[in-house]
């Protein structure tokens, strides 16, 4: 058992800490958050340099077919940020679906433009009534037509969608869950971008009897229910790692401020009412990390198994993560709720992590009665 | 990175479990859960006897003091099996505490002495740390230990000593220079508790138990042979000994099983003809604090697995107990609380056997020893360091603060 990075891994860490030290100061996060795309280009070409947009692709797609380790190495870096460009949702999330259910054709001719950070992706899954965090009720229907598919819908919060060049559509074809690859500018596709409370931008997109070639099919049909839940669940874990980044970021934010702000003559952090806060802080944050590991050695194997683990650490985190980020505004008084102090934009990072993929309520319902 | 066990490790996961399978029986098993924390002397030092047959009854000492030259894991996969097995616990705290302190610290003499007999549980020792002056101002003990030739003559009172009245001596924090700052006029002597001069008082609980005690001591003379150490290092070997305790305090296994066993009474215990196990109000709660002791769990191993923490050890042993103790608390009160009404019944443990043989649908025997174990609980964040002393200790180690 060995809960150490090893030197390559180290190495992955340090320089993503580096990034954000260097690029990613409250001042430039915010003149990034209000730039047109909210995010900077220049950075996504970055981390195409860097190797990050091609971790986890496959080698045969140009990719460094890292593993999830890697992935908590780089997240919890960039937690600390928080990191504004839709990586997740491009390069973990989307990429998972075109490598497992899309042909070889799809796979070389999309998976090395995502590596190379020529294409932003983005999966658009979720619908009204809920449908999306469990994918039997989807409401968007596929029906073959001439040389091609027929698709109806609307489809909400996809990640990164604002800046997306393509989207990934899940929709019932045949009474089976099929995805579907659209580019942006598809006639009939219409897209709705919008910024979520933590400044990245999401999209609704909808389209009316769409036609779609042959080639968006990803697969030959099969039911996708299993990938989708896998990728998904990749996608929950890279944002968990970001989640324990971001709170450990807090505790150095809060226990700084403690030292260097003065009340009643005395730094603030003489009082033992707020040490006992950064106590109970420090408490949840270590078992955010142990909650992710224990996830993480869940993720590679039977499916229902990750499925519960996923819950339990959506739980644990969610509301440890809550607390951490709550306990933070509150430790900076009237600043925190200002968006010129870094903890209001953990605050909001993290409520938006603790809320994608099913909020705690949701996964307390998820996990299996009896065991 | 690397999650699971190796192949070591799961071959003695098989041994310690067959011998457990081999020597265990139901009785015992009913007699362990009944006894909750504290644990049933009796049947302790008869497993100790067993664990001694095989070399296994004190395998976190030495090699030469009968040890076991175990890994942090083979510990905690011993430790686990026996909970889960609902087998007796060694009086593991104390042979985990006293022992190193003694051989350690003590003279040849004393070590000759002592240590055979405590491996055999032939000597047991309550711990007398605290006192009515002095709880988590330790250092603030007034019991005095004054040198008379070649004794001691010792004169106090100690409180909260687990099981005093059931040990055979007493390992004892005194002041034995008043002239000298706090910390360094404290002692540690051993002594029978048979002593004369020695009065132990049982103290009724809240769970209606007497395992606390107080012990009073009157002109009691011990040998100056039963001095550990040096004269004035008392503190320094108490805290040695304290700090020997990076993972226990977070009772990990115990309130794994603890939830397990709540889980089996909540598919039992039926409102209006629904299990509490298909109530979303308690499922809830099981989600809960399972999510959060597998998170513990977790924790317990990155220490165990030596992880290169960006934190002080005594920080993250502080943050484990703080955690530890309060989901200690939670489960008992689930699993309490997944008996209803039923649990307010207030039962003398001499009648569990009475109980549990007449096979009542209305007291199953499940209900016997929980409402005691969820009462006695509330101590789980006062000993060992209380929860806002905890807190304090993560502040200033973590934040400097």
């Amino acid at each position: 058992m060995d809960f150490n990075f090893n030197e390559e891994q180290s190495l992955l860490l340090d320089g993503a800490e580096r990034f954000i030290r260097e690029s990613y100061s409250l001042e430039q996060r915010r003149h990034l958050a209000a730039s047109d795309e909210g995010f900077s280009r220049d950075n996504w070409k970055l981390f195409a340099e860097l190797g990050w947009l091609a971790l986890v692709l496959p080698e045969d797609a140009d990719g460094l077919n890292c593993s999830l380790i890697e992935v908590t190495a780089l997240m919890t870096a960039l937690g600390r940020g928080p990191l504004l460009e839709p990586y997740v949702s491009t390069a973990i999330l989307s990429a998972h679906l075109i490598d497992k259910a899309g042909d070889a054709a799809m796979r070389q001719s999309v998976l090395p433009a995502i590596g190379a950070g020529e294409i932003i992706a983005a999966f658009a899954h979720d619908e009204d009534n809920g449908a999306g965090l469990g994918n039997e009720k989807l409401s968007t229907k596929a029906e073959k037509s001439d040389g091609g598919y027929r698709l109806t819908g609307r489809k909400t919060m996809a990640l990164g969608g604002a800046s997306a060049d393509k989207f990934i559509i899940s929709a019932m074809l045949d009474g089976k869950v099929a995805l579907f690859l659209a580019d942006r500018n598809m006639a009939g596709l219409r897209v709705t971008p919008y910024p979520l409370i933590d400044h990245s931008r999401a999209a609704d997109i909808s389209f009316d009897d769409m036609a779609l070639p042959v080639e968006a099919l990803l697969g030959a049909g099969d039911d996708n229910g299993a990938i989708i839940s896998e990728a998904l669940d990749r996608a929950t874990y890279a944002y968990l790692a970001e989640a324990v980044g971001c709170m450990e970021s807090c505790l150095e934010v809060c226990s700084d401020y403690l030292k260097t702000r003065h009340q009643f003559k005395q730094p603030l952090g003489n009082f033992q009412a707020l040490q006992h806060i950064m106590a109970d802080m420090f408490v949840e944050a270590q078992e955010a990390r142990s909650m992710l590991y224990f996830l993480l050695s869940r993720m590679d194997g039977d499916a229902d198994e990750r499925r519960k683990a996923i819950s339990l650490a959506k739980i644990a985190i969610g509301e440890g993560s809550f607390f951490v980020a709550a306990q933070s505004i509150q430790l900076h008084g009237g600043y925190g709720v200002t968006d010129e102090y870094v903890v209001s934009h953990y605050y909001r990072r993290l409520m938006t992590i603790k809320k994608l993929f099913g909020d705690v309520e949701h996964h307390l319902d998820q996990l299996p009665l009896a065991e | 990175m690397q999650f699971t066990f190796d192949q070591r490790h799961e071959d003695f996961r098989q041994e310690v479990r067959s011998f457990i399978t081999e020597h265990i029986t139901p009785e015992l098993q009913q007699r362990t859960r009944e006894h909750g924390y504290f644990g049933n002397k009796e049947d302790m030092i008869g497993w100790l006897k067993l664990l001694n047959s095989k070399g296994w009854g004190v395998p976190s000492w030495p090699v030469e003091h009968g040890g076991c030259d175990w890994t942090p894991l083979q510990h905690y996969i011993f430790s686990e099996e026996h909970t889960r097995a609902d087998a007796p616990g060694l009086p593991f705290g104390l042979y985990h505490m006293i022992g190193p302190v003694i051989y350690k610290y003590a003279s040849q003499a004393l070590q000759d002495k002592l240590l055979g007999p405590m491996r055999e549980g032939d000597i047991t020792f309550a711990q007398g740390f605290s006192e009515p002056g002095s709880g988590s101002d330790l250092a603030a003990l007034s019991t005095q230990a004054v040198r008379e030739g070649d004794e001691y003559i010792v004169n106090g009172q100690k409180i909260w000593t687990s099981g005093a009245f059931e040990s055979e001596w007493l390992f004892c924090l005194v002041k034995t220079d008043t002239s000298v700052k706090p910390q360094r006029g404290i002692s540690f002597l051993v002594f029978p508790l048979d002593s004369e001069g020695v009065t132990i008082r049982q103290i009724p609980q809240i769970d209606g138990d007497a395992h606390l005690c107080e012990v009073f001591m009157q002109d009691v003379r011990v040998p100056a042979d039963n001095l550990v150490g040096e004269e004035g290092m008392g503190w320094t070997y108490a805290k040695s000994l304290l700090d020997g305790e990076r993972t226990g305090s977070a009772y990990i296994f115990w309130s794994k099983r603890e939830l397990a066993k709540a889980r089996e009474i909540a598919r039992k215990e039926m409102v209006n003809g629904t299990a509490l196990i298909d109530m979303p109000a308690y499922r809830h709660r099981f989600a809960r604090l399972e999510a959060q002791l597998t998170a513990l769990e977790f924790s317990v191993l990155r220490v165990l697995a030596d992880e290169d923490f960006k934190y002080p050890i005594s920080t993250i042993a502080s943050s484990l107990k703080l955690r530890g103790s309060k989901l200690q608390q939670m489960v008992t009160q689930l699993l309490m609380d997944c008996l209803g009404a039923k649990g307010l019944r207030q039962i003398p443990r001499e009648e569990y056997g009475a109980i549990a043989a007449a096979n009542d649908p209305l007291w199953p025997d499940h209900m016997l020893g929980a409402t005691p174990n969820a009462l006695i609980m509330r101590a789980a964040t006062i000993y060992g360091g209380a929860r806002q002393i905890q807190k304090t200790i993560v502040a200033k180690s973590a934040f400097h603060l």
